[in-house]
């Protein structure tokens, strides 16, 4: 991406360590997984259950609590938390660091670490979740 | 690999990007995470009161219908859709397609995103828009 040419000069190969990054493919590749979702996903997700939903503007019934329990506790389900928590989280940790960086706010090896470690554990519980509702 | 960039590169100051249009414009796509983050803690909410049961559920949906909660989703509805414009057109220059030879058109890319975008939409109304 033109963007890592571009803002991350610091990553280029005179680098005076020779470090190889070698989980950083991970992190883009996750980050562009996740932008995908948030893009294609996110508009109406956030417009059907934040916006429709508690302004009472969907018919009665559809998302009540026995129908919207049917629909998370389910492997639709389990793949829907992983289109529309996950990734999108790991693109949020991505872009969060990255603009942590560029206004100079922590520093980056702890904020990659914080970052990325909490998208994994919010992932973690919020797949949790749905197979505590599979199984309960 | 770790960016302690202090050792080749002159500190900038934290309002660099304030100085140029292009520059807070990418600052503000960077921040269209914030109202992401947002909204995903409040579904992780929903997902608990789910398992909670019905009580719970309910309870999260008159939470979710606070004011400062809609504003905020509605902010983040509006961020995901900016995401999105500056998003899809990015797949044609990373991911150029060509068809029997010829490279398709970078609008007939991004437009195919945006049908993309129709398609799940359409999909949650054929799902919640009815009882």
């Amino acid at each position: 991406m033109e963007k890592l040419a571009m803002n991350k000069p610091s990553m280029g190969k005179n680098s005076a360590q020779h470090k190889q990054a070698f989980d950083e493919p991970l992190w883009w590749g996750l980050f562009s997984a996740g932008g995908v979702c948030f893009a294609v996903f996110l508009p109406a997700v956030i417009l059907f259950i934040a916006v429709l939903l508690p302004l009472g503007l969907l018919p009665a019934e559809v998302l009540s609590y026995e129908r919207a329990s049917a629909l998370l506790f389910s492997v639709p389900g389990f793949l829907f938390v992983g289109a529309v928590v996950c990734l999108p989280l790991f693109h949020a940790a991505h872009r969060l660091r990255h603009g942590m960086f560029d206004i100079s706010v922590g520093n980056d090896a702890l904020n990659k670490k914080l970052m990325y470690g909490g998208a994994a554990l919010v992932s973690i519980v919020a797949l949790g979740l749905v197979v505590a509702g599979m199984l309960g | 690999m770790d960016k302690s960039s202090s050792q080749r590169l002159p500190p900038l100051k934290r309002n660099w990007w304030l100085k140029h249009r292009f520059f807070k414009l990418y600052m503000l796509r960077e921040a269209t995470v914030l109202p992401l983050v947002f909204f995903t803690l409040c579904l992780l909410a929903g997902m608990v009161a789910l398992l909670q049961g019905a009580e719970s559920w309910q309870g999260w949906i008159a939470f979710m219908g606070s004011p400062i909660v809609l504003v905020l989703n509605l902010l983040a509805l509006a961020a995901s859709l900016f995401h999105a414009a500056t998003f899809f057109v990015l797949f044609p220059r990373v991911m150029p397609l060509r068809i029997a030879g010829h490279s398709l058109p970078d609008q007939a890319i991004v437009a195919g995103q945006w049908a993309g975008v129709v398609a799940v939409a359409l999909l949650f109304f054929w799902l919640f828009g009815r009882a």
